[in-house]
């Protein structure tokens, strides 16, 4: 116990025995430290290059969660909940793989491509549809929280209109860009009596990210069954353990060294040691605003 | 508890226009990636801009101060390149 508490003392406070410097601060063990992040960084980078389907992207972005999310935060407006559908959701699939077909962050596609035709290519023949679109964050909170800090997007998630919602995360590479890109589709079926033919549509009323169209519905047997609620997704588990891993990892990381820096400064200001050294309080800084990049860097974009 | 905030006030007095550039340099850092969230390669090349400054910044501050040392400018780049790479992870993981 003695020598665990000396051992500690050697490491965080400076003293005689570690040269009146906190032996964590001293250049070795930083360059230990900075070996240690560069063999996790190219570690990864082998590993991914080997096996790029399964390592290539680090988000913690689960279908699962995104559904969750998304009716919970209809509950809290006392909102019905959507059904998860199977067509939109290959919709949005269909969506997400065109932007890195076509290299592309919009709604519309170059070619004029629209949400609403992959909707209708997906065998979901609809009275309201609406799309919601994120790139780049790392966690699925983030991203409905993106989602609801936007009017347009929050308008989306929260109308009435809607019954069903289907999800896609898919990764690929976006403008030279390793990008994740989350498409979330909304839709209501047409009413029960409508036509198995493909419906003639008025020109649809088109805001940001919904698209509506009051489509001209004969009447006949219904082709809209309700849809198994299937929430299944093919994302690597490695992946989403990556990246909460690397993100929990480098906050505990920065907690040591903020910790370490405020310690040191501590002592060495109460002991009045002179010693020639980095300025804790610029270390200080410099790490504090580190940390807020780092919580800054687990939000994407949104469309 | 007294030395402590005694020397923090001493260490800004001493030089105030210095952390002040450096807390206005962090503060740029943070509405750049604010500003570029979700573009991974501009988000690291900020990011590689803001660690290199550090890098300067401490090499000035010493300067400034007559207390400039080869131990010090290779402290300030081991820290500064270790946060570099360990945002890399999470920025551009491959």
């Amino acid at each position: 116990m003695k020598s665990v508490k000396r051992f500690l003392h050697h490491l965080f406070i400076p003293q005689e025995t570690n040269n009146y410097r906190a032996k964590a601060l001293h250049l070795d063990f930083l360059t230990y430290y900075l070996i240690f992040v560069l063999f996790l960084t190219f570690g990864f980078k082998i590993l991914s290059s080997k096996s790029a389907d399964v390592l290539g992207f680090a988000t913690d972005i689960t279908i699962e969660k995104l559904y969750q999310l998304t009716n919970a935060a209809r509950q809290e407006n006392q909102l019905s909940n959507l059904n998860y559908n199977q067509q939109l959701a290959l919709a949005a699939q269909k969506k997400a793989s065109d932007m890195f077909t076509n290299n592309y962050w919009s709604h519309y596609g170059p070619n004029g491509t629209t949400p609403w035709d992959f909707i209708l290519s997906s065998g979901y023949r609809y009275e309201f549809a609406g799309e919601n679109l994120a790139k780049n964050f790392l966690f699925s909170q983030g991203v409905i929280d993106a989602w609801l800090n936007s009017p347009s997007h929050k308008e989306n998630i929260l109308r009435k209109d809607y019954t069903e919602v289907g999800f896609a995360v898919e990764n690929g590479v976006l403008n030279g860009e390793e990008t994740t890109i989350v498409v979330e589709m909304f839709g209501k079926p047409l009413a029960s009596a409508i036509a198995k033919e493909v419906p003639v549509f008025n020109q649809p009323e088109i805001r940001t990210n919904t698209v509506e169209a009051k489509s001209v519905a004969p009447t006949e047997i219904p082709i809209i069954q309700p849809q198994p609620v299937i929430l299944a997704q093919k994302t690597s588990s490695q992946n989403k353990n990556f990246g909460r891993l690397s993100v929990n990892s480098s906050l505990i990381f920065l907690a040591f060294l903020i910790l370490t820096f405020i310690m040191d400064f501590y002592f060495a200001s109460k002991l009045r040691i002179i010693r020639i050294s980095g300025k804790n309080l610029a270390h200080l800084i410099f790490v504090g605003f580190i940390f807020l990049g780092l919580i800054f860097l687990t939000k994407g974009s949104i469309l | 508890m007294n030395h402590f905030v005694l020397q923090l006030k001493k260490e800004l007095k001493k030089g105030l226009f210095d952390y002040l550039l450096l807390l206005t340099a962090g503060i740029l850092f943070l509405l750049s990636l604010n500003l570029f969230k979700g573009e991974r390669l501009l988000e690291f090349i900020i990011l590689f801009i803001f660690t290199s400054f550090y890098v300067i910044w401490g090499i000035y501050h010493h300067i400034i101060e007559d207390s400039l040392h080869l131990k010090t400018v290779i402290e300030y780049i081991l820290i500064a390149f270790t946060l570099m790479f360990l945002l890399k992870l999470i920025i551009l993981p491959s």
